[in-house]
């Protein structure tokens, strides 16, 4: 099974190809080939992934092909697995499956539905790519890949200007960020000779590099995950991603694509280990983007977007767990969100579809009529909030254990006030949608719970969401399967360990609290602080003005390329060249000039003078014999006169 | 066999058939000038397979006594540098020929120019000896002249002298340097290799300013920055295939005299001129991709966007390492091939809709899906998407400048953004948002246009995927050259 690994990906990247050729000679127009080949990766990868449970594979497990040279160097196509590898793969294909058997029910009769069952197992094979690549150089081609089937997939009803706008957005800031990523490849090959992960590592244990260059690859690193995963400053893009097909959002912009960047942290954190204080901006980047992202997600009326806002903060968790040294703490929680925020977008999937709406101002006591989505979407709530023993609380949990052990100072506060704010936002949503009396009757009136084919996936989900942290956590099984070499960075603190879960747990049973006195019936509450804290409404409804800043740059991008276009055609083209050109014509007429009045004149004036010469000679040529005598003996005499005085 | 030969006067042979068919017989004219043309692609081909591809030095070489007296000979022969770019306009020039069979007017001469051009293109890239390298390199302007010119658009004698005299201007710049090469050198020779080989005899004052003679003439055909204006308009006014040939070819003519000619045979002068060289890369990557962004006409766009293409090539050979050489050819296949498939494909909708403005279209992405996918394929590949063709290239033209020139690759780095930007903006202002009702009956990409298109495509995918199909026949040959000038 382990050595052949690369089909997990490879298949689905055939069947793509397959569906976007043949996919109408196919059964369900190619869905049916996309979920194969989907169920095969997830089989393979279960089995994986319960044999390294067991520790009965030689991991890691590395192994390539060449791709091509230049020069006396090498790159390779090739995998890479340790358990690292072995728990991302499995969940991509998990997400995935349920994913794809939820959009035929989702996408049913949508006239591009053979397409987008191309992209998304496209997609899939880029991520699963990602995930096993064994070298820097196959794994920045596949987060490319990802990238362009997200843009493909944001706009994929681009008859919305909105979509294909935010399809461009995500492109264009990943992209961004990407830059950096892109250096960051150029000098980690300048410094190590080689894109192989595993020799990086190994140069990096025995060789003698100065700590900047570490810290400067691992930075520059870092900005790709940022655009990738959706951190501050480059977060803005996922809110608007949110056009897509909510099953896309699901997969790509909660589960799989936007945690690419922490995995990006995770593959390479022996570098990040080995440069001094590159964790620490990681944690704070991932603090900061926590804390600001559950602000704004406490305002929009857009499900979706609360949703994505929730996401941004999450992964920035992830990215603090990372930073305060729990490796694996921050994989357990990228693990339990896939499961409860992909469940949680199908729900809000199901909820749109049935009210064909996004606003949560216009729902309301629908579990009454969608009693299955409720129950789902609520398990995936109190997972979120984290509440125990859902999967979230053991992930959470272990992260803030982590920042607090960390001891680095505002950490921990601000990881906690995500907390609270994270429970609150959630149930914001639970009962605005959920509970009270429907705001729009007529919406309501016509609201039925989705088909089986949307329901199971959320089922099976729901039960991940409910059950993964605490299966997961016994005798610390993902722990020892992600990070087997990583020593536990602190031993816990006994005090710690009983308060933290304490604190946060007590925080989000407040926030729960809060959000029913607000949203569980109509209450004055909300509109008495929109109207006293207006401007602080407004700063989260612009997101800190991030936005308006990019578009002002990007005016300052169009201007500059007016300008120099005009540089260009009216000051180096009609001027110096044409002008040249002009310049020649002008000094060619003034020669014209020249030659006619000096050159071609003074031609003319030797004729003229030859003329005139012998206008005057020919006077003497009367043709009279006596004039000529005379002449003759006239010139007889001077002679003569001449030769005698002499 | 001298195959070389066969496949440098097939196209020639052509175009003295189309002189002898009667100009209203045109089956007869397309017949001979896609056979002839398609037996030189055969043959270039069929030299793919037997190309050695551990050999750096010259392959299929043919040498012949042409003027004793000066030392000029017949001299031909291709190595890892040249043999790619060979293919590449054998390739091009045929699938142009298919993209002409909708030119209607005076369709004897067209043919028997573009017939010309390819023998004139493979003449610069396959010689040896510098006389016959002038003698080719000045056969080709003629003919683009004549196909700008005529079959141009509005402004078509205006475009047709600039680029004349322009490259004319650069031209004579080059016969100066070949001169001055020719009676430096002791024996006197016109033989490339035998110069690059003796390299050592000339001093360093006279390697510059010889270098500086060439460099004009070389860098029009760049086109690098500021001899770049005549691209813009030359590429606008031509008809879609001859524009294909303008990008996809001519381009390189500059690029390859500069590895072939300048810096084997002067390196210190070479050495000398990279600070400018590197910084003239630069400016062509962030001006060029800027300037195109400004742009509103989709040709106009794709034509900037060379300029900022042929930066990362400069970029690359700026490195004067193997990573760089490597990449900057493979990056002039790579333009060529994605640049002449988004002209054709440019020129697909021009002639359903008369128009090139980006705005006047929107939401065809309904109207014509398999010529949104192709566009957007091409437009990706431009804009350097990974598993595509430009990524490679793209890549290792940064990868080979970075360690010499940390900072402006640092500042190229950018170029690929702001290209992705005039792409993405691009397909959303055309494809995108709901269908503007005007092209309600835009009807689709024909067969006919698939077929000239088509190849392209499929060699964007497979060097994207697989690049060793061009970068093998390179390595070595570059990995020789970057030896010749350390």
């Amino acid at each position: 099974m382990l050595e052949h690994a690369y089909l997990i990906a490879l298949i689905p990247f055939l069947a793509a190809h397959l569906i976007f050729f043949f996919g109408r000679f196919l059964p369900l127009r190619g869905a049916s080939l996309g979920i194969a080949a989907i169920s095969w990766g997830f089989l393979h990868s279960a089995i994986l992934w319960i044999q390294g449970l067991q520790h009965s594979l030689p991991l890691p497990y590395e192994s390539a092909f060449p791709w091509f040279r230049f020069g006396v160097y090498q790159v390779e196509i090739g995998v890479y697995l340790d358990g690292l590898t072995l728990s991302m793969l499995l969940v991509v294909t998990l997400v995935s499956l349920m994913v794809q058997i939820y959009s035929l029910g989702y996408l049913r009769g949508d006239a591009r539905f053979k397409r987008y069952y191309a992209y998304l197992s496209l997609f899939t094979a880029s991520m699963l790519g990602l995930v096993i690549a064994n070298n820097l150089l196959f794994f920045f081609m596949c987060w490319e890949l990802v990238g362009l089937c997200s843009y493909l997939l944001i706009g994929f009803w681009f008859e919305k200007p909105e979509a294909a706008g935010a399809g461009r957005k995500a492109f264009l800031t990943t992209k961004f960020g990407d830059l950096g990523f892109f250096i960051g490849l150029l000098l980690a090959f300048a410094v190590f000779g080689t894109f192989r992960f595993s020799q990086i590592q190994l140069h990096i244990q025995t060789g003698q590099f100065s700590g900047e260059i570490l810290l400067v690859i691992a930075l520059l690193f870092f900005c790709g995950a940022i655009g990738k995963s959706a951190q501050f400053p480059l977060f803005v893009w996922l809110p608007d991603a949110m056009e897509g097909p909510t099953p896309v959002s699901a997969l790509i912009h909660a589960a799989t694509m936007v945690a690419a960047g922490v995995y990006l942290v995770a593959r390479t954190y022996f570098l990040y280990l080995a440069a001094p204080g590159a964790l620490q901006i990681v944690a704070l980047f991932g603090a900061g983007t926590a804390f600001l992202a559950a602000t704004m997600a406490l305002v929009p009326n857009d499900i979706k977007r609360v949703l994505a806002f929730s996401t941004i903060s999450q992964l920035g968790y992830m990215m603090l767990a990372l930073g305060v040294g729990g490796y694996a703490t921050g994989m357990f929680h990228l693990t339990t969100h896939a499961f409860f925020k992909a469940l949680l977008f199908l729900g809000a999937g199901s909820i749109i579809h049935a009210v064909h709406t996004n606003d949560i101002q216009k729902m309301g006591g629908l579990s009454r009529k969608m009693p299955i989505t409720f129950l789902a979407f609520l398990a995936g709530s109190l997972a979120l909030a984290g509440i125990p023993p859902f999967s979230g609380f053991f992930s959470k949990d272990a992260i803030l254990l982590a920042t607090f052990e960390s001891g680095v100072p505002g950490l921990d506060i601000l990881a906690l006030c995500t907390a609270a704010l994270t429970a609150f936002y959630t149930f914001r949503l639970c009962f605005l949608v959920f509970f009270g009396s429907p705001r729009d009757p007529d919406r309501f009136a016509h609201a039925q719970e989705s088909p089986q084919s949307m329901t199971i996936p959320m089922l099976i989900l729901a039960v991940l969401a409910f059950s993964s942290g605490y299966l997961l956590e016994i005798k610390h099984a993902f722990a020892s399967l992600v990070a087997p070499h990583l020593p536990q960075a602190h031993p816990s603190s006994p005090a710690l360990s009983w308060k933290v879960p304490l604190y946060s747990t007590a925080l989000a049973i407040a926030g729960i609290y809060t959000a029913a006195k607000f949203y569980a019936k109509p209450s004055p509450w909300p509109e008495y602080l929109r109207y006293h804290l207006r401007p602080v409404q407004q700063m989260l409804l612009n997101r800190y003005g991030l936005d308006a800043f990019y578009l002002w740059m990007l005016r300052g991008a169009d201007r500059l390329a007016e300008f120099l276009y005009r540089v260009d055609f009216f000051l180096l083209d009609q001027a110096v060249v044409d002008g040249f050109g002009r310049l020649a014509l002008q000094l060619s007429r003034i020669k014209n000039w020249v030659d006619n009045h000096f050159v071609d004149a003074a031609v003319d004036w030797v004729g003229k003078t030859t003329c005139w010469a012998g206008r005057g000679v020919r006077t003497a040529q009367t043709g009279l014999v006596q004039n000529y005598m005379l002449f003759m003996a006239l010139t007889v005499s001077v002679l003569l006169v001449t030769w005698l005085t002499l | 066999m001298p195959w070389l030969s066969l496949m440098l006067f097939l196209p020639l042979l052509g175009a003295c058939a189309v002189l002898a068919i009667p100009k209203d017989n045109r089956q007869a004219i397309h017949v001979a000038s896609l056979a002839t043309s398609a037996l030189s692609l055969m043959v270039s081909l069929g030299l793919f397979f037997a190309f050695d591809r551990n050999n750096p030095g010259i392959q299929f070489a043919e040498k012949a006594d042409w003027v004793p007296a000066f030392s000029i000979q017949y001299s031909l022969g291709v190595d890892g540098l040249s043999f790619p770019i060979v293919l590449l306009t054998t390739l091009l020039s045929f699938l142009s020929l298919i993209a002409s069979l909708g030119i209607r007017e005076r369709i004897k001469e067209y043919f028997f120019w573009f017939l010309i051009l390819e023998t004139g293109m493979l003449g610069v890239f396959t010689a040896l000896d510098f006389f016959l390298f002038y003698i080719f390199w000045e056969i080709v302007l003629v003919p683009m002249y004549f196909l700008i010119g005529i079959w141009g658009g509005p402004q078509k004698e205006y475009a047709a002298i600039k680029f004349f005299l322009y490259t004319l201007l650069g031209s004579l710049f080059i016969l100066l340097g070949i001169l001055a090469l020719f009676f430096g050198s002791t024996p006197h020779t016109f033989d490339i290799l035998e110069l690059a080989r003796q390299n050592q005899q000339f001093s360093r004052t006279f390697q510059i300013v010889v270098f500086l003679a060439l460099y004009i003439g070389f860098a029009v055909k760049i086109p690098a920055f500021p001899f770049h204006t005549w691209l813009p308009l030359a590429h606008v006014e031509a008809p879609t295939p001859v524009s294909v040939i303008l990008a996809g070819v001519l381009l390189k003519m500059g690029l390859y005299g500069l590895l072939r000619v300048s810096f084997p045979i002067l390196p210190q002068a070479t050495q000398w001129f990279l600070p400018i060289l590197v910084l003239i890369a630069v400016i062509n990557i962030i001006y060029g991709a800027l300037v195109a962004m400004a742009q509103t006409d989709l040709k106009k766009m794709v034509a900037y966007s060379s300029i900022n293409h042929m930066g990362y090539c400069l970029l690359g050979i700026a490195a004067l390492s193997p990573t760089g050489f490597n990449g900057a050819v493979l990056q002039m296949i790579n333009h060529g091939i994605i640049t002449g498939s988004l002209f054709l494909l440019v020129g697909v909708l021009y002639d359903r809709a008369h128009t090139r403005e980006m705005t006047a279209f929107g939401g065809l992405g309904v109207r014509v899906p398999i010529y949104t996918g192709l566009m957007t394929l091409a437009a990706m590949a431009s804009l350097g998407l990974p598993g595509l063709a430009g990524f490679i290239s793209e890549f290792l033209c940064f990868l080979g400048a970075f360690p010499v020139w940390k900072w402006y690759t640092v500042a190229s780095v950018a170029g690929i953004v702001i290209t992705a930007g005039f792409f993405l903006r691009m397909l959303q202002k055309v494809f995108m948002g709901p269908l503007n009702a005007q092209w309600g009956n835009l009807p689709d990409i024909r067969a006919r246009e698939i077929l000239s298109i088509a190849p392209l495509t499929v060699l964007t995918v497979a060097l994207g995927l697989w690049p060793r199909l061009a970068l093998d026949l390179m390595n070595q040959t570059l990995i020789y050259l970057s030896t010749l000038i350390q």
